[in-house]
């Protein structure tokens, strides 16, 4: 895929951090520290995967690039341009560029809208054409997405639709401003796998006629597989691992990203064994942010270096970055194989 | 002779548009010791099945037929009394996002040890703590969170509470609904190799209903593939999947993105599942099937044996039974 | 392309149509709903029916009507079918009218309230912090307010109050119960996800509490309102009972007071009862209204009849 080499969207450093309420009974307020300085670039044109586990900060990520939450450090760029604390007319005119498929379809769309409303609401906030450029624009984007025949749908309303249609629906919401850059969150978590696969060639399309770059938010190794042409792994806030997709899945070098690859269910049945066997069974006590993020569960770590030194992200191969100190096989830990 | 069989089961839903048959003609048999799992998207009735095999229909909901013969004796012959006595010590369920089952104002080890006592009230308290400590141990939970509240635990111990409870009074079978959707991977797999050394250990039997074919190929012996309400092909895991037969089992298989292999296209299935309360009196796949002939769609379809453990229900098998 | 907008429209108030549809067949299963509504349409008659009498023969005005023959207190009889009261006024053409304001008095001081209870309550609940703190804490101060004992004080000032007036302070009274519960709906629809859409998509606040807050919180302002007419109505009749209401309309209350004044509540109850029962007649029903539709917008119940 020729994309050029033009980064559309960058995360310099992240950091963002939650205090949780106080319990009546017990624990005050604690500090959750959702992304501990990740670093990301989006080509323009590309298809971005972050995929990690819940609580793993994948979805903060996509809600700082929209917006809905600012960092408390760091900066976010688009195309050069710093956006990190936009106010006023620029954050609407960066609303134009910038848009997001959210990951629950029962729930993304406003129940009194009609489907025409729902799609041609952006329009009208950026006050876009006239009332038939805009009905244009929604009917042609409600045809790419395959909403056919157009007027069959737009009287309806989001109850009346399945959960896949009504995926598309959102989909369309995001697309009908032409953005540049979709964040896409889970957008196939609450949907059968035939509706998945719709939304995913969906995706695949949309990029290829519009050339939208996308950073597709999951936990599923498989679709990001499918979907992605690079591949981010988050762990608790950190990016462990960034790589061309068939690389980081057919070459993984953390340890974490081998104990996923590890966990997922086999289609078709070929023993029990595990190919990295990264996990300890029970986890390590560790002292709170210290180290390496993924220390408490590590079977190669060092019990000395890992549990007081964060990796940084260290490039391998081509493209292909690992945030470990033993990533390179050969390299022994002090305790050698032990957990 | 088989711990479960259910012959021609079909159950329904009195809504306001009308009857809903939820589920038509299934029949399959489960031996002692051995796990079937069914798939199949969402509205093809499996958690319905699930329910109706412990008799937890909700009100509106209704068998219509069929038999259910756990362990000799027909299930749908006994009173509501009997039932709750066949319940949970015998035949056990884990709900679909089970977690939420867990009573958030009681401490974990309350909840179990109460399912514990309503079902065996001899036991005293020591044995039914010693009975609690044996399943914490068993399922991975640290014994010094016996006493923490639901809220403290984090969603994979909830759930590993939640079977916990399951197999408190060591039933002889177990019906799984989606027991692992809300869980991360690791913790899911995980839950799903403790499974295995269960049945392994215990020898209990588990009925594994999902929509996700993977983690059903990976612990099920047997598989039965469920379509708008019917059984469309079932099989031992091997065969179902290695070699499907059903036009929707194929595409089902298709649309799942893989992690190895050949990276081809996914292929979504046209069309939409039919209406439950009119369905189609041929097969009831045949509109959105690609081998579809006319006969399909005029004339239900009939069980086809492609080996003595593998049969589908469909008008063709074409080059699987040398037709 | 210009047939598909021509098509918007009667789809669109299709869709209104087809939605009452679905409601009423909920509210007709309910039973108090069904009373409710015949007893009200009855009223509602009533009310219509105010105009006749007059027009009949201006001796049956409420107020000013004077029967030649008779001036005191008289029982029911052919020429006034409720009696007379101590004027020699028509009870009946009394009652009428009494209809009619009550149903003015309710639905206006309902809606004014409830107007004026629901933007507070978006606005404090989408807003947050420092406007939800000083919203609340006002209304905190206007409901802990004796509505009756202050509309008395006013009235003991500024002498006999005039009814558009009270209609306007029953509103003012009774507003912070609206806020308080529009403000938990806020709330609970602020972190939808469609509204965070709304936001991703570049909507301003005010957008968002009108366009996409507002369609979601209205059904529940509707079913306040039933609520609320009926505290305004009694509001209202207790005034007029204390003699403070307008001596210019005809209420039921004002009739009780009139009734009590003249010292007849006990000799004369074709005169006490018939505006008695009516007061409490209406209210129920009201009430017996807003509980079925209770049943007819509650969300679950929602979910069963309109998808599939």
């Amino acid at each position: 895929m020729d994309h050029g080499e033009e980064t559309i969207l960058e995360l310099d450093r992240i950091v963002k951090k939650y205090r949780t309420k106080a319990f009546l009974f017990g624990a005050r307020g604690q500090e959750v520290i959702a992304l501990n300085e990740i670093s990301i670039k989006v080509t323009r044109g590309e298809i971005f995967g972050l995929v990690g586990e819940s609580g793993s900060g994948k979805t903060t990520a996509g809600r700082l690039i929209v917006r809905l939450e600012q960092p408390g450090e760091g900066k976010i760029y688009l195309d050069d341009h710093d956006i990190t604390s936009l106010k006023g007319k620029a954050s609407k005119a960066y609303s134009r560029r910038v848009q997001m498929i959210f990951q629950d379809p029962y729930q993304s769309l406003n129940p009194q809208l009609s489907i025409f409303d729902t799609i041609s609401e952006p329009l009208i906030i950026h006050k876009i054409g006239n009332t038939k450029a805009k009905e244009d624009a929604v009917w042609q984007t409600m045809k790419s997405i395959g909403l056919s025949p157009p007027h069959d749908f737009a009287h309806r309303y989001p109850h009346q639709l399945s959960g896949g249609q009504r995926q598309r629906v959102a989909i369309a919401r995001a697309m009908v401003l032409n953005p540049e850059f979709v964040v896409a969150d889970e957008p196939t978590s609450m949907l059968d796998a035939s509706m998945s696969a719709q939304i995913f060639n969906i995706l695949l399309e949309m990029r290829k006629k519009l050339n939208v770059s996308f950073l597709f938010i999951t936990h599923s190794l498989a679709a990001a597989r499918y979907l992605c042409d690079r591949i981010a792994v988050i762990y608790r806030g950190n990016v462990v691992e960034v790589g061309p997709g068939d690389e980081v899945i057919e070459n993984p070098k953390h340890p974490y990203t081998q104990a996923l690859i590890d966990a997922l269910p086999k289609f078709r049945y070929s023993g029990d064994k595990k190919r990295y066997q990264t996990l300890i069974r029970a986890e390590r006590r560790v002292p709170e942010h210290a180290g390496c993020p993924f220390f408490s569960r590590c079977k190669r770590a060092d019990p000395i270096k890992c549990s007081r030194e964060k990796p940084p992200l260290m490039r391998l191969g081509d493209s292909h970055s690992v945030a470990c100190f033993y990533a390179e096989p050969g390299i022994k830990t002090s305790s050698g194989d032990n957990a | 002779m088989a711990l479960l069989e259910v012959e021609n089961l079909t159950i329904g839903y009195q809504s306001q548009k009308g009857f809903l048959k939820a589920v038509e003609g299934v029949s399959f048999s489960l031996d002692k010791g051995r796990s079937f799992g069914f798939v199949g998207e969402s509205g093809c009735g499996k958690t319905t099945l699930g329910m109706a095999l412990m008799r937890l229909l909700p009100p509106n909901g209704r068998i219509e037929g069929g038999r259910i013969f756990f362990d000799g004796k027909d299930l749908l012959e006994k009173t509501d009394e009997e039932m709750r006595k066949v319940r949970w010590q015998e035949i056990a369920m884990i709900f679909q996002a089970a977690m939420n089952a867990l009573n958030p104002v009681h401490r974990v080890i309350d909840q179990i040890t109460e399912a514990i006592h309503t079902h065996t009230p001899s036991h005293n308290k020591d044995e039914v703590y010693e009975q609690v400590r044996a399943l914490f141990k068993f399922v991975g939970l640290p014994e010094d969170r016996m006493r923490d509240y639901p809220h403290q635990y984090s969603g994979g111990m909830k759930q590993r509470a939640i079977i916990a409870m399951a197999l408190a009074c060591r039933p002889k079978l177990i019906i799984a609904d989606e027991p692992t959707t809300a869980l991360d991977v690791i913790v899911q797999d995980q839950i799903l190799e403790e499974t295995k050394s269960l049945q392994r250990e215990f020898g209990i039997s588990i009925i594994y209903i999902s929509h996700d074919i993977s983690i059903v190929a990976d612990i099920c012996h047997d598989i039965g593939v469920m379509y708008a309400g019917q059984l469309v092909e079932y099989g031992a895991r091997e065969e179902v999947f290695d070699n499907p037969v059903h036009h929707y089992t194929e595409a089902l298989l298709s649309s799942y993105p893989t992690l190895t292999g050949e990276k081809s296209q996914l292929m979504p299935i046209p069309g939409e599942a039919p209406n439950l309360i009119n369905p189609p009196f041929g097969c009831r796949f045949s509109d959105r099937c690609t081998e579809a002939r006319v006969s399909c769609r005029s004339n239900p379809p009939v069980w086809l044996e492609i080996t003595p453990k593998h049969k589908v229900f469909c008008h063709q098998c074409g080059k699987h039974c040398g037709e | 392309m210009s047939e598909e907008s021509i098509d918007k429209k009667p789809l669109q108030k299709f869709r209104w149509i087809s939605r009452f549809h679905a409601g009423w067949a909920v509210f007709k299963q309910s039973l108090l709903g069904k009373i409710g509504l015949t007893l009200l349409t009855f009223f509602a008659l009533m009310a219509l029916c105010s105009f006749i009498p007059p027009l009949v023969n201006p001796m049956y005005q409420p107020m000013a009507g004077v029967d030649p023959e008779i001036s005191t207190v008289t029982g029911p009889s052919m020429r006034h079918w409720l009696g007379t009261d101590f004027m020699g006024r028509d009870l009946l053409s009394q009652l009428l009218a009494g209809a009619r304001i009550a149903f003015m008095v309710g639905v206006s001081a309902a809606f004014m309230s409830v107007f004026l209870g629901t933007t507070v309550g978006m606005i404090a609940g989408y807003m947050g912090k420092f406007v939800d703190t000083f919203l609340m804490r006002l209304a905190d101060i206007v409901m802990v307010m004796p509505a009756l004992v202050v509309l008395l004080m006013l009235a003991a000032l500024f002498g006999q109050l005039n009814i558009w007036f009270i209609v306007f302070f029953i509103a003012l009274f009774r507003w912070p119960g609206v806020s308080r519960v529009i403000r938990a709906q806020t709330l609970s629809l602020k972190h939808r996800p469609f509204i965070e859409a709304a936001r991703v998509a570049g909507a301003s606040h005010l957008r968002i509490i009108f366009r996409h807050i507002m369609p979601n919180v209205l059904p529940l302002s509707f079913l306040y309102m039933t609520f609320q007419v009926t505290s305004a109505i009694i509001i209202e009749a207790a005034l007029a009972f204390l003699g403070f209401g307008d001596p210019r309309t005809v209420s039921w209350g004002m009739m009780l007071q009139w009734v009590w004044k003249t010292g007849n509540m006990f000799k004369a109850p074709y005169w006490l009862l018939p505006p008695g029962i009516c007061i409490s007649l209406i209210t129920l029903s009201f009430y017996m209204l807003g509980r079925a539709m209770d049943e007819v917008l509650d969300p679950r119940l929602r979910k069963e009849w309109e998808t599939g």
